[in-house]
């Protein structure tokens, strides 16, 4: 399905401030897969899911998605098969829009956009349609534009337009952490059931250990630029928290010492 | 001047100036792009289509031909902006400086008078068989008027069309939140040169049609004019309401009549024709200032919120460099 090849991104390159942001990242993902990813600030997970993305250019190595390099390929090239929500719920839709015409550009994802109407009847049917999956009452609210709407129901609205039209890979960057706890938790409960009913490969950037071992089937835990940790479905049944704790000092000889992600766990 | 020619007045030249209005709210509000290439695109359609009546092209295509080029003026600011990466401020300054010598070589003089030629209003009239002798001066202007308010009237259903299809959606979304958009497979690079390029178009048109009205062109005739567009829009957008895309470019028409009406009435009651300009500037900067220091008084108020008006946020924008969503919460 995606499969990063020997991936490595520095930032600030050949200044005094240079940062090995991704280091020699090597990572399969199978059809199917939900690969939560965890670490502490600057850990790269954004980072990775950026050049995963095509938002950021990789310095070295190959990125293959369905067998097919796309690494020199621009963002809007990938679109076609990538749908991404950011942690901003400014971010993922567009506020000056209707909910419609958010849906009705998501539609086209990837696709030759042309003079024909954006908004149809037959495209409103099938809004109508991945709204009511979402179950916020969005379906009733199509002509409201998107910045009156609140921070949850925005991400709402980005999972349906991520899954309007399915996507080969859903890309979810920390989408719920800019939330209200409440929020949150509906979101993933939502973000759950439409990846499992769907069937969709996912790849999500949490700082919530207890969110990370609860969902998807695979856990990735990065530290510095450097995958240390991968954890199949088997073993990450019976994990718990603390053990990953654990983990992370065994594998990476550091204290973990980050107090978002620490503090996570007590929600 | 009669009140009566005050009205004529306000809706020869609004109608005129509407165009390039809707060429404004189109590149300014809703693709966020200041595009200064308007202030040399105006008297550039205006100098092509004088240029082509006097070397006997009809004045229908002499009027088509420079709208076109205007947009091949609106595609140089576009294509430096996003191949050459020039900043979108500098480049329209590039192309507007380069223009004037451009109109120069073209016209061979600063000015070209048209009065001895056929216009693109007697030419309309003549479809009809009505000529333009045969009219007084009121019919004659109420002849512009019926011929422009069509022109507009057709113009205003295009564009609505047009920002209601996919790639109308991707132009506006382009200016609203560039990162989302470029996520769902849209190149950016090309919706804004499309903006750019119909804008212009506009804005030629506008230019075109004014030289046909006032009987000449003149290389300085654009000075200002992207200020009283602003106006326009303004005046659209907060007396005619933002509700829709619709709702938008009609009262963005309907503002260009109103501001020129206000400044038709103002001329009536004497004043000076050469103060017009400044009081413009200082009505549109009072405009745009009221929500700034509103905004002031509101602690940690976001820049992106939707109480700040649009046309607003393009400047807050500029003043803060924060062009996509991104990097507001960041």
């Amino acid at each position: 399905m995606i499969r990063l090849k020997g991936v490595t991104k520095y930032f600030f390159p050949g200044t005094a401030n240079q940062v090995k942001a991704l280091d020699n990242i090597n990572l399969h993902i199978r059809p199917g897969d939900f690969v939560t990813v965890i670490g502490s600030n600057g850990a790269g997970k954004s980072t990775l899911l950026n050049t995963v993305a095509g938002v950021i250019e990789v310095d070295e190595g190959r990125i293959e998605l369905n067998g097919k390099d796309v690494t020199d390929q621009p963002e809007y090239r990938r679109a076609g098969s990538i749908g991404y929500i950011d942690q901003n719920p400014l971010a993922s839709t567009a506020a000056d829009m209707t909910v419609e015409e958010n849906l009705a550009m998501a539609f086209m994802r990837g696709k030759r956009r042309g003079l024909s109407r954006a908004v149809t009847r037959s495209r409103v049917t099938a809004f109508k349609n991945t709204l009511t999956q979402i179950g916020m009452g969005l379906e009733n609210r199509l002509k409201v534009p998107v910045g009156t709407l609140s921070g949850g129901q925005r991400q709402a609205l980005a999972l349906a337009m991520a899954t309007v039209v399915q996507p080969k890979l859903l890309l979810l960057d920390e989408h719920t952490a800019a939330l209200d706890p409440k929020a949150a938790r509906l979101i993933m409960d939502i973000t759950d059931r439409l990846i499992r009913t769907n069937n969709l490969t996912t790849l999500m950037v949490t700082h919530n250990m207890e969110q990370a071992l609860r969902y998807g089937n695979r856990l990735v835990m990065m530290h510095r630029g450097k995958i240390i940790l991968d954890i199949g479905p088997k073993e990450k049944q019976c994990l718990s928290v603390p053990d990953l704790v654990k983990k992370f000092t065994q594998s990476s000889g550091d204290v973990f010492d980050d107090d978002r992600v620490l503090l996570a766990q007590a929600e | 001047m009669t009140l009566e020619n005050v009205l004529i007045n306000a809706l020869e030249q609004g109608f005129i100036y509407a165009f390039m209005a809707m060429g404004v709210l189109l590149t300014f509000i809703m693709l966020g792009f200041p595009d200064l290439t308007v202030e040399g695109t105006f008297p550039f359609g205006a100098a092509v289509t004088a240029t082509a009546v006097v070397s006997g092209i009809s004045p229908i295509y002499a009027v088509i031909l420079g709208s076109l080029a205007g947009g091949i003026a609106g595609a140089a600011t576009g294509l430096m902006h996003t191949k050459l990466k020039i900043n979108n401020i500098l480049a329209g300054i590039l192309t507007t400086s380069a223009l004037y010598t451009v109109m120069l070589r073209l016209m061979g003089r600063p000015n070209t008078p048209l009065l001895a030629y056929d216009n693109v209003y007697g030419q309309v009239l003549g479809w009809i068989g009505i000529s333009q002798d045969q009219l007084t001066a009121v019919q004659n202007h109420i002849a512009i008027i019926l011929t422009l308010s069509a022109v507009v009237l057709v113009t205003r259903l295009l564009m609505g069309w047009l920002l209601a299809t996919d790639l109308g959606l991707a132009i506006r979304a382009t200016g609203n939140n560039e990162r989302m958009i470029r996520n769902l497979g849209v190149n950016t690079d090309n919706t804004k040169l499309i903006a750019l390029v119909i804008s212009n178009c506009l804005v030629a048109l506008s230019g075109a049609l004014a030289c046909q009205v006032q009987g000449f062109a003149d290389v300085g005739m654009g000075i200002g004019v992207l200020v009283a567009a602003v106006a326009s829009v303004i005046i659209g957008e907060s007396l005619f309401g933002k509700r829709s895309v619709g709702w938008l470019l009609t009262g963005v028409i309907l503002g260009s009549i109103f501001y020129r009406g206000v400044l038709a009435l103002a001329l009536r009651l004497g004043l000076p024709a050469h103060d017009f300009k400044l009081i413009t500037a200082v009505l549109v900067l009072g405009a745009l200032s009221i929500p700034l220091l509103k905004r002031k008084k509101r602690k940690n108020g976001v820049l992106n919120g939707g109480t700040v008006p649009r046309w607003h946020r393009t400047v807050l924008n500029l003043l803060d460099n924060k062009a996509d969503g991104r990097d507001v919460a960041r």
